[in-house]
């Protein structure tokens, strides 16, 4: 009885693990976060320092990391109850990678306040995404 | 100066606002409350006839733009008569009066399309936000036949002066204000309610350049006629949740 009793509440236990545990993709697509996140944090810290390449370095690795947003169908990696909304997510990635581009361009004119104003957006679609896929 | 001078200026002046009325208009009477008058602009269609207003087709998405060259408008004829004299507030609490619709049964409404929540609107190649058809199912609210921003779930009541009626928009949409003139043609003439213009496009400005050159391109107000077409023709993927 005791056997039993064990092996079913590893079994329950095991099968609880199993769906809270990240798909592959998930788990890819927060590593990709974590790397975005850290590019902004190199784009914010340059800018207070005047450092153009420093940003343009941060852009750089924020387009890298947003690659995979577009390379991977928004549906594999977003909640369950969240994946009809695949089209907003990819479109805000759409703008941050056109608000990434406009930085750039603002930058090689030497553009700061516009540069900043992209940053600006840039954070923006993030967490416009982040409010409507993950409020928490 | 010189009476020469003087006399010059002052004839081309006049010149000017009799060739063109709207000049002194803008200048003098725009700017009173939440009203601005714009140019008065004919509605047309893609060939350049003028819209009717008793053949515009029941729940459809029509779009323009106006008064800029770069801010879309929907245009819609909605299935019932709208209400009259709808108290409406700004986010910032000042209070305006929307009329109603116009044409006979007053079914005929027009809006800014861009969202008073985060500016979402339609582009030549999406468009989050839409009417959503009295038969048909939304997420943003308990029932359709109201305005939904797709991208935040914002609800808009299109009989109403598009009051934000569910989700985080603050405010209702702008109205634009139109007028039927007596061949039944539609004409667009202000905005009524707080627009947000300046900040769309300060805020989309990347994107301006895509489709106009630029935030100057777009910011040119519309002259003479506005196109008009179904926001199926206007954006490749109309996106309604």
């Amino acid at each position: 009885m005791k056997k039993a009793v064990s092996a079913l509440v590893a079994g329950i236990l095991g099968v609880s693990l199993h769906a809270a545990a990240p798909t592959e993709k998930q788990a890819q697509l927060a590593v990709d976060m974590r790397a975005m996140l850290a590019a902004l944090e190199t784009i914010q810290m340059s800018g207070f320092y005047n450092d153009k390449e420093g940003m343009k370095t941060g852009v750089k690795r924020l387009k890298d990391g947003i690659k995979s947003l577009h390379s991977t169908d928004a549906k594999s990696y977003l909640p369950d109850d969240k994946a009809y909304a695949d089209k907003f997510a990819i479109k805000r990635a759409t703008m941050i990678e056109m608000y990434a581009d406009d930085m750039v361009e603002a930058l090689n004119h030497d553009n700061m306040d516009e540069a900043l104003e992209d940053y600006t957006q840039i954070l923006k679609q993030c967490t416009s995404c982040h409010l409507r896929i993950r409020p928490y | 100066m010189n009476r020469r001078n003087f006399l010059k200026i002052v004839g081309a002046t006049g010149a000017m606002v009799a060739v063109n009325p709207s000049v002194i208009r803008q200048t003098l009477h725009a700017d009173t409350g939440l009203f601005k008058a714009y140019e008065r602009v004919q509605l047309v269609d893609g060939n350049g006839a003028p819209i009717k207003a008793s053949a515009l087709k029941k729940e459809t998405n029509y779009v323009f733009n106006y008064p800029h060259v770069g801010t879309p408008s929907l245009l819609l004829n909605l299935e019932d008569a709208t209400a009259t004299d709808v108290k409406l507030k700004t986010e910032d609490g000042q209070e305006y009066l929307w009329k109603s619709g116009v044409g006979q049964k007053r079914t005929i409404v027009a809006y800014s399309a861009i969202c008073s929540h985060q500016l979402s609107h339609p582009t030549p190649n999406d468009s989050f936000i839409s009417y959503v058809q009295k038969n048909k199912k939304t997420m943003a609210y308990n029932k359709a036949g109201i305005i939904v921003c797709s991208s935040h779930l914002s609800a808009f009541d299109p009989k109403a002066g598009a009051k934000q009626i569910a989700g985080p928009a603050p405010q209702p949409l702008a109205s634009v204000v139109l007028e039927v003139g007596d061949d039944d043609t539609l004409w667009a003439v202000g905005v009524l309610g707080s627009d947000r213009f300046h900040e769309y496009f300060k805020s989309y400005k990347p994107e301006l350049k895509e489709w106009y050159g630029g935030p100057r391109g777009a910011k040119k107000l519309v002259k003479i006629s506005a196109k008009t077409v179904t926001l199926n023709e206007y954006s490749k993927e109309i996106i309604q949740y």
